[in-house]
């Protein structure tokens, strides 16, 4: 379980203070207005940012003290997640090895991630050759690579068009079924989520204002709320 | 026990170089500054680095400024190869335009024989103030014109076209599209083009005409090579180094834009460029700028004639050291630049310290204020303590040089270090790519142009230098800058018109490599 208790993190022009809980195999979709504080919150999971107080635990193990590498953690961003001079497989090789130095099992551990994201054969391309979408399977595969239980997706599919963003949403619900992780997502357009998510939580002004399952936050009072406040965005 | 970062190690030294330099000047003389008597002497010398580098600075930026406005209102055939000219123009080495003031302005220069030519008899003599204006001048306006042209091609085709609806008239042009970024840009190249002339040695040193009419740097050189009093030598080193510090800092406040390169040619078509009286007054500003700019660059090529009558074993060594000295120096200028980058970053992104991060961005700046000789002068005091004092010039040259290139090496790596941090440092760190292993992953593809620029351009500094090497260069350490500076001093122009061709040759091929390098790949 991923247990978040009055992290307080604090800016001249923005303040935060997250309390919110992850079931362990869970995917939690993170929602909420634009500059409420959901990367914050990822970030600071991923230690990028340090919180003033609070505690931070995953399965028990406090996260606080660690460097972002040694967290148990890995994360994919909206964009730059790919070095461009590195193939698609050395990319995904960083996950497992930043040294690029690998063993026979590890390179077909590579293959099979780059064909688990639906990416076979593109093992050689480099990220200018491949599309959006593409360059967000390899980041995927990367994290998913790393073996780390805990992923954070930071709005990883939001400058993609709609169908597309729908089927790699499809396929990170594939991707949860064949390896159990847990998974916390920010994301724009609820709906799409909304069936595939365990939980969704909506985060404004840096605080976690309800937590719940999807239907119960998209169908109950916060439901026209969060509507309008994602349509702003 | 952790090792310090390399940036810090390589802050430790040039600071430790610096200041031990200046105390081992200071404490030498042991019997206090003989300077105190110097005053009249001091305020002469002072007097005319100053007069001589605002007039120069005054007389560069009108005939840049004029001429950027009259390229960026004209097209004409050429117009792409003359701005390619002007860019360059940066790169020609002092003791090579000295040579380029000797053959148009010189006593049998082609301009005093067109003058006697005409019927005009009178002497004229370029020593003193018009040698080193016309130098400074030559040196410095295609420079500036250059930098105004590139912003002055950054203003949005839109407010063009706003322009055009709007039926600016030229003067409406001038207010609202061209002073805006004429204004931004001028306070900084006036500090910049003000600092390199009051710097200014060679120039003035062969170009004075004697010592009434010194700069504070050539008045170093004459205590150290000359008069052998040191302590003069550091109480003016000490001058010229407050001196220059505020420049430097004046001009870190206003220089914090970038330098833009690109420039987008053609693409805009100006409304003004129909108006009947800019069109004359463009045509006079052009022909001027040519008459000017255009036998003083051609008289370099004038040594074509007789590169075949230099070429000997002396030739071929002073070459040799040139290149060797040239390769150190920019060795030393890429590595260190490359160090302090990387600590400046790291103290401003991961332990979010931005004034640590300050310092470490200033320190390489303070190399432009920090007079060589004084700095060549006291390290050699160290150094002959420890070698053979005729080795002295052998580490000195390359290690001083290299620091006299940094600013600009640094200028141009550090924003891509930052660049490379702001879109990778958070996957970076998430994947636990740190140290060497995060220079080669993440760094290096995205500096490696750029830091092969910047060595070119550091070499391409280095090769031409004559600076310090005044002080050591003799019978045993000779460069090329050195060489033709002998030959000027024997009025062998002759063999100096060839040296010069064939130094302005390896800066202009170094130059350009450095110019590709850092535009591929953008």
């Amino acid at each position: 379980m991923l247990v978040i208790e009055n992290c307080r993190l604090t800016w001249p022009d923005f303040s935060a203070d997250y309390s919110m809980r992850v079931d362990k195999g869970d995917l939690c979709a993170v929602i909420g207005p634009s500059g409420g504080g959901k990367t914050t919150l990822l970030h600071m999971i991923a230690g990028f940012e340090t919180p003033e107080s609070g505690t931070l635990t995953f399965e028990g193990q406090n996260l606080l003290p660690l460097e972002p590498a040694k967290r148990p953690v890995a994360i994919v961003f909206q964009d730059h997640n790919l070095f461009p001079h590195l193939t698609a497989a050395q990319n995904v090789a960083l996950g497992l090895r930043p040294s690029l130095r690998l063993t026979d099992e590890e390179r077909v551990l590579i293959d099979d991630m780059l064909d688990a994201v639906g990416l076979k054969g593109f093992d050689t391309r480099k990220p200018g050759e491949m599309s959006g979408g593409q360059r967000q399977r390899v980041a995927l595969a990367r994290a998913l690579v790393s073996g780390r239980p805990l992923i954070l997706l930071d709005e990883p599919f939001s400058s993609l068009d709609p169908g597309l963003r729908r089927d790699m949403i499809q396929l990170v619900g594939e991707l949860r079924r064949k390896r159990p992780v847990t998974i916390l997502m920010t994301i724009h357009t609820p709906e799409d989520v909304a069936d595939l998510a365990d939980q969704m939580v909506f985060v404004a002004d840096g605080k976690v204002v309800a937590s719940d399952v999807p239907s119960a936050i998209l169908g109950g009072p916060l439901g026209a709320k969060i509507a309008a406040a994602v349509s702003n965005t | 026990m952790k090792l310090p970062h390399p940036g810090s190690l390589v802050a430790f030294v040039i600071v430790a170089l610096v200041a031990g330099g200046f105390i081992a000047l200071a404490t030498v003389s042991g019997e206090g500054p003989t300077s105190l008597s110097i005053g009249p002497y001091l305020r002469r010398v002072l007097a005319f680095s100053i007069i001589q580098a605002a007039l120069s600075t005054l007389l560069s930026l009108s005939l840049g400024a004029a001429l950027a406005l009259a390229l960026a209102r004209r097209r004409f055939p050429g117009r792409d190869l003359v701005l390619a000219l002007l860019g360059t123009t940066m790169v020609i080495p002092t003791i090579v335009a000295v040579f380029a003031v000797f053959a148009v302005y010189g006593r049998s220069g082609w301009f005093t024989q067109a003058l006697s030519f005409l019927g005009w008899t009178d002497s004229f003599s370029i020593f003193g103030y018009p040698g080193i204006l016309i130098a400074h001048v030559f040196l410095n306006a295609p420079f500036v014109a250059r930098i105004l042209l590139d912003s002055l091609s950054l203003v949005p085709a839109e407010q063009w076209r706003l322009a055009s609806a709007l039926d600016f008239k030229p003067s409406h042009i001038f207010r609202h599209l061209d002073w805006p970024v004429l204004s931004a840009e001028l306070p900084g190249l006036a500090g910049l083009v003000f600092l390199l002339c009051f710097k200014s040695f060679a120039i003035v040193l062969a170009l004075g005409g004697g010592p009434s009419r010194s700069t504070l740097e050539v008045a170093i050189y004459e205590a150290l090579k000359i008069d052998l009093d040191f302590g003069r030598a550091a109480w003016l080193s000490l001058i010229q180094l407050a001196i220059c510090l505020t420049l430097t800092g004046l001009l870190n406040w206003t220089l914090t834009r970038p330098p833009t390169a690109h420039t987008i040619r053609g693409l805009i078509k100006r409304p003004d460029a129909r108006n009947g009286s800019l069109r004359i007054l463009d045509a006079v500003v052009l022909a001027a700028g040519s008459l000017f700019i255009a036998p003083l660059a051609l008289s370099m090529l004038s040594g074509l004639a007789y590169i075949s009558d230099i070429v000997d074993a002396d030739l071929l060594r002073a070459f040799m050291t040139s290149v060797t000295i040239a390769i150190i120096a920019a060795t030393i200028a890429c590595i260190s630049a490359l160090a302090l980058a990387s600590s400046a970053r790291r103290w401003r992104v991961a332990l979010r310290s931005p004034r640590i991060a300050a310092f470490y961005d200033f320190l390489p700046n303070t190399l432009l204020a920090v007079p060589p000789f004084a700095l060549t002068a006291g390290l050699f005091l160290i150094v002959r303590r420890f070698t053979d004092p005729s080795a002295a010039g052998l580490i000195l040259l390359p290690l001083v040089n290299g620091l006299a290139a940094l600013p600009f090496v640094y200028r141009s790596l550090a924003p891509r270090l930052l660049t490379a941090e702001e879109r990778y440092g958070r996957v970076a760190a998430s994947l636990g790519i740190a140290g060497m292993n995060k220079l080669a992953i993440m760094d290096w593809p995205l500096i490696k142009r750029p830091f092969g620029a910047a060595f070119a351009l550091a070499m391409a500094l280095s090769f031409g230098d004559f600076g310090i090497i005044a002080l050591f260069g003799g019978q045993e350490l000779v460069t090329l800058p050195y060489l033709l500076f002998e030959r000027l001093g024997a009025y062998r122009l002759d063999e100096a018109s060839a040296i010069g061709l064939l130094i302005v040759i390896v800066a202009f091929l170094l130059a350009h490599a450095s110019g590709r390098l850092s535009h591929a790949g953008d």
